[in-house]
């Protein structure tokens, strides 16, 4: 019995991920195609890089309720940068992740010096970004020739190259989205398990002021982690932009929640009870596949929430109920 | 006090978790009016015979009386109801937060679910007054927070809880670990009279001179077993040998005394704070420096001073001959200097994470290259500490929460023998550590003390008798003796660490 127990929390959620996989295909073999493949993977990369974001923040035993919004806001500057400023794509790229670098040094300075608690801070700033990204377009959607304020049209539009960021394929089959979500991915496996920093920032997470006491600098390392959160958010809001091609105010709804639930079913993935790289990555997907599969079996679209929460809610139980409890 | 019937008996308790057997056969009865100590190192069992008479576990084999009555244990519900409290080594799991001094005297009139949907604070007040008399605690201002009184008045506060339900057996486990000598004693005196009235105790400690003090008797757990019974008179030395066999009765020193020339650490006019007095202070290459004295004497603040956690405000730290002022602890690292905090738990301890993680930790940089880990470097390092120190466990990968309490300790004192260092300062290594650890670090530490020195910290005078060369005494901020362990008069350090003035 503790045998099976032990073998559930290990592989359980990736039985389960199999089993679904296999299910939808032999009910509906076109899931099984190569579109549909990456038509899943393309449709969970944004979600996918906030999960890695936010996946930093929960390592040191913190948390970012403000990387949809950067994600957003970066939508909206880099259609501005575009289309009323009427600059090159690759100052709307670089201003994008300057902004959230800068998002992501101000949440980890108000968390590490001001001493403000994770959720309050970044739930301040979530606010404060919402708002702000309303401002320089007088709270309207940005698109290729709108009127401005003094009612002229807007010149600029979004660059080709810009828009091959999140509509283009490499050999007219993998979208540059899950290729750069791949990339990332990888990176950030690779640091935190193989690299003294990931093994620092776990470290951190589960004691800090012993970290402290073995001489690590813990504030620049629970800075880094804000800042890496508010810089991998506005790659994310980079390619969205790039896929929507316009700066739409409300683009970035529901994907806070969304990143957020991968990161914690990826506590279960293998059983490592934290925040890893490859958990967010894998329950990322798995919510992709699920949606994608039961919407091929023609379940109705306003369901998809109430999956991810019985999903969500199930992995936690995974993760937290089956361990055994101490008395 | 032989002559009575037991009021509780415990015959042939036996558990196994798996396969590994943990109890065996353990025999032991308590009697009415006396102070009856369980001891055993850590792993012996002692806990696990605890849990059962507590009952947290059900599957035990054997037979327990109360009053001459078999009962079976099924839950903590059980063992609550046949009248046996327990008052846990944690104070702040005993008491609720945010509840006044009275609400916690009462607090089971406010749990029960009998009780009145109105919350009737008179009545609370009253019941708590009452409560509080058996420990003579009325002198406490009932109405105010439980938070602002000292951590033993918390403690008095849970054990007159356990009272006020008239137990058979109360068990007391570990009581004194948080809590100061004086503050300790005032407790012995207490439980003196607990006794004298008629009720049984059963005393658990890792000092094994509060054992020897209180004890009426003492039932010995080894390996599992049982391991006899001790009366009064009780020595330190029969106790130890009952719970771990014949240990090297002396530890050795292997190195050469003629060696301990250098100068590693000298501390010239070192004042630490507003109020202390300067210190100076020599410290050779090869020595263990022991360091005693009351908390609150300044030991923690100097051990700080040196690890860079705080500065000095005058005077000159010098380590080889050369003057040195650490602005944080990474620099007091870089330097040699290394520091074992007290509190492992607190301070030391990375949880969830595995031996190997837990000893390398403060030197990654030693054991990465470009940032990347080599974790082959880190594997053997890891290994070889283990298997030095003696760490029992299941290897390098098994999660530091595996290990028993004394191996925990190990592992936070290998992390920071690991490197070369000049000076390892050790604060209070050996609090909560079994005997046999406590033998396995001091006889590493007289092995392996050559060319670096080591700083010792403890308030107990009887565990750096055993490993130093030197022992300092240290009273509100003075060094007030500073003598080779083997002239050492210990009834005159005594009084030299609790002198006043």
């Amino acid at each position: 019995m503790e045998k099976f127990v032990a073998f559930a929390i290990k592989y359980g959620f990736l039985i389960v991920m199999a089993g679904s996989f296999l299910g939808f295909g032999l009910l509906e073999p076109s899931f099984w195609s190569w579109s549909n493949m990456f038509s899943i993977l393309l449709g969970v990369t944004i979600v996918g890089i906030l999960a890695l974001g936010v996946t930093f923040t929960l390592i040191v035993d913190g948390f970012d309720l403000s990387i949809g919004s950067t994600a957003a806001i970066c939508v909206m500057i880099s259609s501005y940068v575009m289309v009323v400023l009427n600059l090159n794509y690759i100052y709307a790229i670089l201003l994008s992740v300057l902004l959230g670098v800068t998002i992501g040094l101000v949440n980890g300075l108000l968390i590490v010096k001001a001493k403000i608690p994770d959720l309050l801070a970044t739930l301040g700033m979530m606010f404060l970004i919402q708002g702000l990204q309303l401002i320089p377009s007088a709270g309207m959607s940005i698109g290729t020739g709108m009127m401005l304020a003094n009612g002229s049209e807007a010149k600029g539009e979004f660059a080709q190259q810009f828009l091959f960021l999140g509509q283009g394929r490499l050999f007219n089959l993998i979208p540059i989205p899950v290729i750069v979500f791949a990339i990332l991915a990888i990176i950030i496996y690779f640091i935190l398990q193989y690299t003294k920093w990931g093994r620092i920032l776990y470290a951190i997470g589960g004691n800090e002021k012993a970290v402290k006491l073995a001489g690590v600098s813990v504030e620049r390392y629970k800075i880094a982690a804000y800042v890496l959160s508010g810089t991998i958010s506005s790659i994310a809001g980079v390619l969205l932009a790039a896929r929507i091609g316009r700066g739409d105010v409300t683009s970035g709804g529901g994907l806070l929640l969304d990143a957020v639930a991968a990161a914690l079913i990826g506590y279960a993935v293998l059983g490592v009870k934290k925040p890893n790289a490859l958990g967010s990555v894998v329950g990322v997907i798995f919510i992709g596949m699920l949606l994608n599969g039961l919407t091929m079996l023609s379940l109705p679209y306003y369901t998809q929430d109430f999956i991810k929460g019985v999903v969500l809610v199930a992995a936690l139980i995974f993760t937290f109920g089956l361990s055994k409890s101490e008395i | 006090m032989k002559d009575k019937q037991p009021i509780i008996k415990a015959i042939n308790i036996s558990k196994s978790f798996g396969v590994t057997k943990a109890l065996s056969k353990v025999n032991f009865d308590f009697h009415k009016g006396e102070i009856f100590s369980i001891v055993g190192a850590n792993g012996a069992g002692k806990s696990t015979f605890i849990k059962i008479l507590c009952g947290y576990y059900a599957d035990y084999e054997g037979e327990i009386y109360i009053d001459g009555k078999l009962t079976k244990f099924q839950s903590p519900r059980d063992a609550y109801e046949a009248g046996i409290q327990v008052v846990h080594q944690s104070i702040e799991q005993g008491i609720v937060q945010n509840m006044s001094v009275a609400e916690n005297l009462a607090l089971e009139m406010i749990v029960s679910p009998e009780a009145p949907f109105i919350y009737e604070k008179k009545k609370i007040i009253q019941r708590a007054k009452e409560i509080a008399r058996k420990m003579d605690l009325e002198y406490l201002d009932m109405e105010q927070n439980i938070q602002d009184i000292t951590q033993s008045q918390k403690q008095m506060i849970i054990i007159a809880r356990a009272l006020a339900r008239k137990p058979k057996l109360l068990i007391l486990d570990e009581p004194t670990s948080s809590i100061s000598d004086r503050e300790a004693s005032m407790l012995f005196e207490t439980l003196y009279r607990l006794r004298d009235e008629g009720v049984s105790i059963l005393f658990i400690s890792h000092y094994l001179a509060e054992i020897k003090k209180i004890s009426n008797r003492v039932g010995v757990i080894r390996d599992g077993k049982f391991g006899g019974l001790l009366y009064q008179p009780l020595e330190i030395s029969q106790i130890v040998k009952k719970m771990v066999g014949n240990l090297q009765s002396v530890l050795e020193r292997s190195y050469d005394k003629k060696n301990t020339k250098k100068l590693v650490l000298e501390l010239k006019n070192l004042v630490i704070d507003g109020s202390s007095e300067p210190i100076n202070m020599k410290i050779y290459s090869g020595e263990i420096i022991g360091l005693i004295g009351l908390i609150g004497a300044g030991k923690t603040e100097l051990a700080e001073t040196l690890f860079g956690i705080r500065n000095s405000i005058s005077g000159e730290i010098k380590l080889n001959g050369k003057s040195v002022n650490f602005k944080n602890i990474h620099q007091a690292i870089k330097q040699g200097i290394h520091m074992v905090p007290e509190n492992r738990t607190v301070n030391a301890i990375i949880p969830e994470e595995s031996i190997k993680n837990n000893i390398t930790l403060p030197f990654l940089n030693f054991f990465s290259k470009y940032g990347v880990l080599l974790e082959k470097n880190e594997i053997k390092a890891s290994k070889k500490m283990i298997h030095e120190m003696g760490i029992k466990c299941e290897g390098y990968n098994a999660l530091i929460e595996s290990l028993s309490g004394g191996n925990q300790q190990k592992v936070v004192v290998a992390r920071w023998l690991l490197m070369k260092h000049n000076i390892v300062i050790l604060d209070e290594p050996f609090q909560g550590v079994d005997i046999k650890s406590r033998r396995d670090m001091s006889q590493y530490l007289m092995e392996n003390t050559k060319e670096s020195s080591v700083l010792m910290i403890s308030s107990d005078i009887d565990e750096l008798i055993d490993v130093t060369d030197r022992i300092m005494v240290m009273n509100k901020g003075r060094i007030l003796s500073d003598e080779r362990t083997s002239q050492i008069d210990r009834d005159k350090l005594l009084s030299l660490i609790t002198q006043e003035g």
